[in-house]
């Protein structure tokens, strides 16, 4: 019965999985496009909680699911609604090239996975009750992947310097003595 | 713990007409105490001073034509409303009402889904009820809607970063997400409201304006923007919207509760946790109302101001002192 519980939810994850993916580059309409993108990090939550790492799960929607994808939306609804036919004119050779590109990752995602694990992957994987708790995953990034974590933390506080650069004006001339309105422009200062 | 696999059920259809019933009622209660506060009656004409006013609104909501602007994205249009109130009252799983009570031969814990990340799940539903505005706000194809709901994402985004900065001393104090250990622990000790006094000042202010509440009420601030991002919104999908807001209100006192008042721990019998825990949020909702009774609207540029070079830093300082400390103690 449970058995049969965790196949339904895997099913349905993985297809909504596949199928918000397709849909992110086929619709015509970007914010609809972000939305099924939405729905793909969604499920991949899910697919996350089936595989025992909650932590991962509840992570992945707040910063993903949540805060990455309200600033696409933010700026796909500000830019207006503007169509943008990704299959006019018929497949070109990017088209294809793109196609058959993909598809030698996957037949290699598959290789190298099926070479590593070997035989393991049918069997049943054991897993100890603290397997992907919060305790267990900060242990892990600061003790075996401390310098990752690091680099990782390095390069996001730099992205993080570099945006606030990148969308600050520069010195402007004499600021005017006091705006007539209260309201201001919403766009630079989020 | 030899809980019932069915439990689970009882226990959301208690907690879910509970959260209703309250929901109902606070309306009910901030008409009522705004009229006092501005020498007015309120609603007195249903019932017992007022008391079937929710209700008869209710009805009132659902009678209602429900019409939408031609020019509407009708899917996203109609499935906005739910999203935000399905997501508000989905945060309810989470929230411990009590330590559990042995009935028979049963343990019932007084919590419908204990997981060891409640705080972060709490926190992820918050995030994804912002959807609901967004998008409801562009499906409405209107210039006060969309203006409306980029006000709300974009201050929503701002003060969620202080707000989950502003538990992360009681997460480090107790050494757990899991809210249920947050409150033994203080049942055992102090309530957090003391040691992280600072902590509690922030949630408590980045939680009025994650819950769009006045003074930080500028996504619908009227006389700039109509209604906000509900302005073409009418009938029981504008109910919606109104549940998920005070749902979301209630919500956040009771994770204040929660998390800096000792949640169901109160002077006597632990039998009582829900009565006690429900009185503080009580009390927490009273003062949502009296600070919408008593404080005008803030400018956009000053609640931009405020949320990212006053709040965040005390958030991130109080964060790092806390850390400090408890690793010096």
């Amino acid at each position: 019965m449970a058995d049969l519980l965790v196949w339904l939810i895997w099913f349905l994850a993985v297809f909504a999985c596949l199928g918000s993916g397709v849909a992110v580059i086929s619709f015509e309409n970007p914010f609809y496009s972000a939305i099924a993108l939405i729905g793909n990090l969604a499920s991949l939550a899910v697919l996350y909680l089936l595989l025992n790492a909650e932590f991962v799960a509840a992570a992945q929607v707040l910063v993903y699911a949540g805060a990455v994808m309200v600033m696409f939306l933010f700026v796909i609804a500000y830019l207006g609604k503007r169509a943008d036919a990704p299959w006019a004119g018929g497949p070109s050779i990017q088209t294809l090239a793109a196609a058959v590109a993909a598809g030698a990752i996957l037949v290699e995602v598959i290789a190298v996975i099926g070479l590593a694990s070997g035989d393991r992957l049918s069997d049943e994987a054991s897993v100890g009750a603290a397997f992907g708790s919060p305790a267990e995953i900060g242990a892990v990034f600061l003790t075996d992947h401390l310098l990752a974590f690091e680099i990782t933390s390095i390069v996001l506080l730099a992205a993080a310097v570099g945006g606030v650069i990148l969308g600050s004006e520069p010195k402007a001339p004499p600021p005017e003595p006091e705006a007539p309105s209260g309201v201001q422009g919403t766009g630079e200062k989020t | 713990m030899n809980e019932p696999w069915w439990i689970d059920i009882p226990k959301a259809l208690i907690v879910v007409n509970v959260v209703m019933a309250a929901f109902a009622y606070t309306t009910w209660l901030e008409r009522k105490v705004l009229g006092r506060m501005q020498l007015r009656y309120g609603p007195n004409r249903a019932g017992v001073f007022g008391l079937l006013q929710p209700i008869a609104d209710l009805i009132k909501l659902i009678r209602k034509e429900s019409f939408f602007p031609g020019t509407s994205v009708s899917a996203l249009y109609i499935t906005a409303p739910l999203i935000s109130a399905a997501t508000a009252m989905a945060a309810f799983a989470v929230i411990p009402w009590g330590p559990g009570w042995a009935i028979g031969s049963y343990d019932i814990s007084g919590v419908i889904a204990d997981v060891p990340i409640s705080l972060l799940l709490l926190f992820a539903l918050g995030s994804l009820g912002i959807y609901g505005f967004i998008v409801g706000g562009w499906a409405s194809d209107s210039k006060y809607s969309l203006l409306g709901s980029m006000r709300t994402c974009a201050q929503l985004v701002s003060y969620e970063v202080s707000l989950a900065l502003s538990v992360l001393g009681v997460v480090i104090m107790a050494g757990s997400l899991s809210l249920t250990e947050i409150v033994a622990k203080q049942e055992d000790g102090w309530w957090y409201a003391g040691p992280q006094l600072v902590g509690l000042l922030v949630f408590f202010v980045a939680g009025v304006a994650e819950t769009n509440r006045a003074p930080f009420d500028l996504p619908e601030a009227e006389q700039e923007l109509v209604a906000g991002y509900h302005t073409e919104y009418s009938g029981m999908r504008w109910g919606l919207f109104q549940t998920a807001e005070y749902i979301n209100m209630i919500t956040l006192s009771a994770l204040c509760v929660t998390l800096f008042f000792g949640g169901w721990d109160g002077p006597v019998g632990d039998e009582f946790g829900p009565l006690w825990f429900l009185l503080k949020v009580f009390l927490f909702v009273v003062l949502f109302i009296w600070m919408r009774a008593s404080l005008p609207r803030l400018r956009y540029d000053q609640l931009m101001n405020f949320g990212w070079k006053v709040l965040l830093p005390v958030a991130t300082i109080n964060a790092v002192a806390t850390a400090a400390l408890v690793i010096a103690l």
